[in-house]
């Protein structure tokens, strides 16, 4: 069974999105006002599911946040809250996961972290990961890659793990 | 073959039932109190107000209904223009009720102890009145005093003014009365009564050893009754009430004086309760263009909630949870502030009440405040914030992102509330739909006219602006032209408060002007009354001794009619179908005669006829313009005159345009010369003094030598009206004052709101080179730009509605005080300035590094 998402209305993708689908942004897009832990918990309270603070607190010491459950966005390093947003991705086991370019805002030693961090908890979740990035070495860490110029498909190869 | 959803089955949850958004309100709000809170503090000094002007229309009411009798001072009253029957006294002596009586007439009265005089409202007391309610006196024993003969009481304010104190005397008339005391209060009497006719007492018997009522004298009569029982208030008024139109008299209840007072008040209430709700609509202004920022600003946060799957009512509930709970909270605080300010109210309202007031707490005044809070947190909530509604999750990668245009009804629905919301809610505070519809329509004008006004203004000064002007003056004009500014709203805000004030102004100085007699030198500045024909000449004559010019001597007969185109008084006044008001027909009218034109009258239709003995004729009379309509009359139509009893049939020759503030006295009718001169008549002479010390002097041999003639100064009425405006103004300041504060508030919570701009903007300037002393001086210089353009505008438009008004509404000639209004345009410049510094200092003094870091 498939969802026919252009038939939908605003609000049911909103309901798709919140029971299938995660998203890690370039620039992170935590909520300023939530603290980490908040942050993470805000998928699954929205499904009105009771007593996920245990499993936020389990992502986030999954992510090596464990000390920084109650700092806000702005108290956050660059990679702190990007691993806050996986957090906060990871939390609905979601059965995709679009990433926008996840290392774009960060320097390469957090960048090569957090990519590793991403595709063990990718394997970890069994998820799908549509991962865009202009990065091709981080690209090439996928099993498949769909090249586009212009808006267009101009490329498509597949990667076959060693 | 794959099977597609289209549409899925969820749980709706209401608002009430979505605890997230609840806990979501509160997470996102416990960063942004402060500046949530000024948003609907905007509404709390309009709900303040309302609630103050409510609980004191709540508790007069209360008042004049526990103190009904106290009011009228008797069971029932008779009021007539001239000496009662015997026969009603006769009817009233066959009930056992007990009578007191006054009989009251303007008069000068001279202060021995000055030799000053001046015109008062004599008031000749028998009786024991009042029978309800008390006359307070200082001393205590002075009423009992004064009921021996030779004594006299005064008004508190008027022996005050002319330090009269209990050992002196004063001349009235023929007599000399001694001081007997002060009258501190009297029922029916008030502030506002002792501004406009102070009184002076003396005892009934003493009348008329005056000598002042003489053929002419305008003197009322009452007769106060105490009845044993409310039956008997009833039987007697259904006894006298057939006697009414046979002896020209008239009749006033509890029920009556309560409900003329009820009503007067009432209008009062009416004007001053819309005055606090304009702060409250200005309040309401503020929240929705706040709130309308605030959710610009939230954009960003609600497109990720959509991307973790919020629906769009969701988001909206988070955020109108929180404005909609704190408008309940500024709601609140306004009702506590309220009760506070109610306890200042009849201090400040004590000329306007006849009773005192025992102020307590109207619950049902709060309770309509409360809901008013309510209701306008709703409204002017719900429209700003419904956009967050319809916030794509794409605007998470694309900022700029913008949906297409989206029908929503809610806001439709909205939208028409808010319509509606001034209408309904002025309608049930005037309880007339029509005032409420015209009372919205004409703020919508004013506030149109604010926003052409800002909107103009601000067009000219981006077009104007030196180029060559400082940095500074340059960099503090262009912050207020910032994105999500919000200018205009507050030049509407802080403008309207201005414009309330400086229009007063301009209309108390106005009307002063016309009072003040300054455009022509030759207009007179004193009437000279109730000169009996036989002083005439010595009246004339003192006025020339004392080189004084004599600009008028005018005759005065007093008349009735008793026919009006063919049709009988009775026959009128039992007719409601026409449209001829009863007042024209049985009041009693002043004519003159002469056989030309006064100089403040001009012939419009018709012609000046002068009397010929010779025809059977009936007499030729001029009527003013306005009163012909009033009275349906046409040149060539009829009508028959009662002077003193003797019926004089004349028609309507010539319609004349009255200037009547012009060199009065002026009239309704003027007869030619050669019918009235033999008709009992009193005469009145019109002069001019510019010296007040001439004019002391003057009055002081008048009093001596004509006692029954009395003057009225204008200067002193100039002051009358300066004291009533000064008594006026203080309530209408007062209140303009609530729409001024509300428009500080809005000002406080839009500096607020543009904080986080205006860091990274000053943030920019310092990395560039500013310094402190600089930045401070753009924003001293921005917000004084902002105070001088909202005062301007509140300015400009009060111009131009004060000239409307003094040009078609009063009429009279348009003045204006310029260091009066500079006055408010510099009081609305430092206010503005001070409350935009005070909530910017902390951007101001913030060091940069601290702030980038914070920034990151």
């Amino acid at each position: 069974m498939g969802f026919k998402l252009n038939a939908m209305d605003e609000d049911d993708r909103a309901y798709v999105r919140n029971q299938y689908v995660g998203f890690v942004f370039q620039n992170f897009q935590l909520l300023s006002t939530l603290t980490a832990l908040e942050n993470v918990m805000v998928p699954l309270e929205l499904r009105g599911d009771k007593h996920v603070e245990p499993k936020a607190m389990e992502l986030l010491s999954r992510v090596g946040l464990a000390d920084r459950t109650h700092h806000y966005p702005s108290q956050l390093s660059g990679v702190e809250q990007q691993r806050v947003a996986m957090a906060r991705a990871f939390i609905t086991s979601p059965k995709i996961l679009f990433a926008d370019e996840p290392t774009g805002n960060l320097d390469e030693e957090n960048a090569l972290h957090l990519t590793d961090l991403l595709f063990e908890m990718n394997r970890e979740e069994k998820t799908t990961l549509v991962l865009v990035t202009h990065n091709l070495e981080l690209a090439q860490k996928t099993e498949r890659i769909l090249q586009m110029k212009g808006g267009k498909l101009v490329n498509e190869r597949l990667i076959i793990p060693a | 073959m794959i099977e597609y959803i289209i549409k899925i089955k969820r749980k709706a949850r209401s608002i009430f039932r979505d605890r997230w958004v609840w806990r979501m309100a509160w997470r996102d709000a416990r960063h942004n109190f402060s500046r949530l809170f000024l948003f609907t503090a905007s509404l709390v000094t309009g709900i303040a107000g309302v609630i103050a002007i409510g609980s004191l229309n709540y508790s007069l009411q209360d008042d004049l209904d526990r103190n009904a009798k106290e009011l009228l001072g008797a069971d029932l009253v008779i009021n007539s223009n001239k000496k009662l029957s015997k026969d009603i006294f006769k009817t009233l002596d066959s009930t056992k009720v007990t009578l007191a009586r006054d009989a009251d007439m303007a008069s000068m009265v001279m202060f021995m102890n000055t030799r000053q005089s001046r015109l008062i409202k004599l008031t000749a007391l028998q009786g024991d009145f009042p029978f309800y309610g008390e006359l307070r006196t200082k001393p205590p024993q002075a009423y009992d005093l004064m009921k021996t003969g030779r004594y006299a009481m005064l008004d508190e304010s008027l022996a005050t003014q002319y330090e009269v104190s209990s050992d002196d005397s004063i001349k009235i008339g023929n007599s000399v009365f001694k001081v007997a005391g002060v009258v501190t209060k009297i029922p029916g009497g008030g502030a506002l009564t002792a501004t406009l006719a102070p009184a002076v007492y003396i005892s009934l018997d003493a009348l008329d050893s005056t000598g002042l009522v003489q053929f002419g004298s305008r003197v009322g009569y009452s007769v106060y009754i105490k009845t044993l029982s409310e039956n008997q208030t009833q039987e007697l008024v259904k006894k006298i009430e057939p006697m009414k139109k046979k002896y020209g008299f008239s009749l006033e209840t509890v029920e009556g004086r309560k409900r003329g007072l009820g009503q007067s008040f009432q209008s009062v209430y009416r004007f001053f309760a819309m005055l606090a709700f304009v702060a409250l609509i200005l309040g309401c202004l503020g929240v929705a263009s706040s709130v309308h920022i605030y959710a610009r600003e939230k954009r960003e946060e609600v497109a990720v909630l959509r991307c973790v799957g919020s629906s769009g009512w969701q988001a909206f509930n988070i955020y109108f949870i929180q404005v909609f709970v704190l408008g309940i909270v500024g709601s609140l605080i306004g009702a506590v502030l309220g009760m506070g300010i109610q306890q200042v109210v009849p201090v400040i309202f004590k000329s306007f009440i006849p009773v005192e007031l025992k102020m307590g707490i109207s619950w049902e005044a709060v309770f309509e405040g409360l809901l008013l809070g309510a209701i306008v947190s709703l409204l002017f909530t719900i429209l700003p914030l419904i956009s967050v509604r319809f916030v794509p999750p794409l605007t998470v990668l694309r900022a700029d992102f913008q949906p297409g245009r989206i029908f929503s009804k809610t806001k439709w629905a909205t939208v028409a509330l808010i319509v509606l919301f001034p209408v309904a809610a002025a309608s049930y505070q005037t309880k007339s739909l029509l005032t409420g519809v015209f009372f919205s329509l004409g703020l919508a004008v004013a506030m149109g006219c604010l926003a052409l006004v800002a909107i103009a203004l601000l067009f000219l000064v981006r077009k104007y602006f030196p180029k060559n002007a400082s940095f500074l003056f340059r960099h503090a004009l262009s912050n207020l032209f910032r994105p999500n500014n919000q200018t205009r709203v507050l030049m509407v805000s802080i403008g309207l408060g201005a414009f309330i004030i400086a229009t007063l102004s301009i209309i108390q100085n106005s009307l002063l002007h016309q009072v003040e007699f300054k455009g022509n030198t030759n207009e007179s500045n004193t009437i000279l009354f109730d000169i009996q024909p036989n002083q005439k000449d010595g009246v004339v004559k003192l006025i020339q001794h004392h080189q004084l010019p004599v600009n008028q001597v005018v005759p005065i007969v007093t008349c009735r009619i008793s026919e009006l185109k063919g049709r009988s008084f009775e026959s009128l006044l039992n007719d409601t179908t026409d449209k001829v008001p009863e007042w024209v027909v049985t009041r009693e009218y002043r004519v003159t005669y002469r056989d030309s034109l006064h100089h403040s009258e001009e012939l419009i239709k018709g012609k000046l006829h002068q009397f010929n003995h010779n025809t059977k004729d009936s007499v030729s009379v001029t009527i003013s313009e306005g009163m012909h309509e009033t009275m349906g009359l046409e040149a060539g139509d009829s009508l028959v005159f009662n002077v003193q009893g003797i019926l004089i049939k004349a028609h309507i020759n010539g319609i004349r345009k009255v200037d009547w503030p012009k060199d009065p006295p002026n009239f309704i009718f003027v007869f030619p010369k050669g019918v009235l001169e033999k008709a009992p008549q009193i005469w009145v002479a019109t002069t001019r003094v510019d010296d007040q010390q001439k004019s002391g002097l003057f009055q002081q041999e008048l009093v001596m030598d004509f006692p029954n003639v009395s003057l009225i100064d204008l200067r002193l009425v100039l002051n009358t009206v300066n004291a009533l405006f000064a008594k006026i103004g203080l309530v209408i300041r007062f209140l303009a004052l609530f729409s001024i504060l509300t428009g500080l508030v809005v000002l406080a919570g839009a500096v607020i709101n543009s904080k986080f701009m205006r860091i990274k903007e000053y943030v920019l300037l310092r990395t560039i080179g500013a310094r402190t002393n600089q930045i401070m001086k753009i924003t001293l210089i921005e917000y004084s730009y902002l105070g001088l353009f909202s005062a301007m505008t509140g300015l400009v438009l009060s111009l131009s509605a004060s000239w409307l008004l003094t040009r078609f509404f009063f009429k009279i000639e348009f003045a204006f005080n310029a260091a009066e209004l500079l006055g408010v345009g510099a009081g609305v410049v430092f206010l503005t300035v001070l409350i935009g510094w005070w909530n910017s200092r902390e951007v101001i003094m913030t060091p940069p590094l601290q702030v980038l870091r914070k920034e990151n």
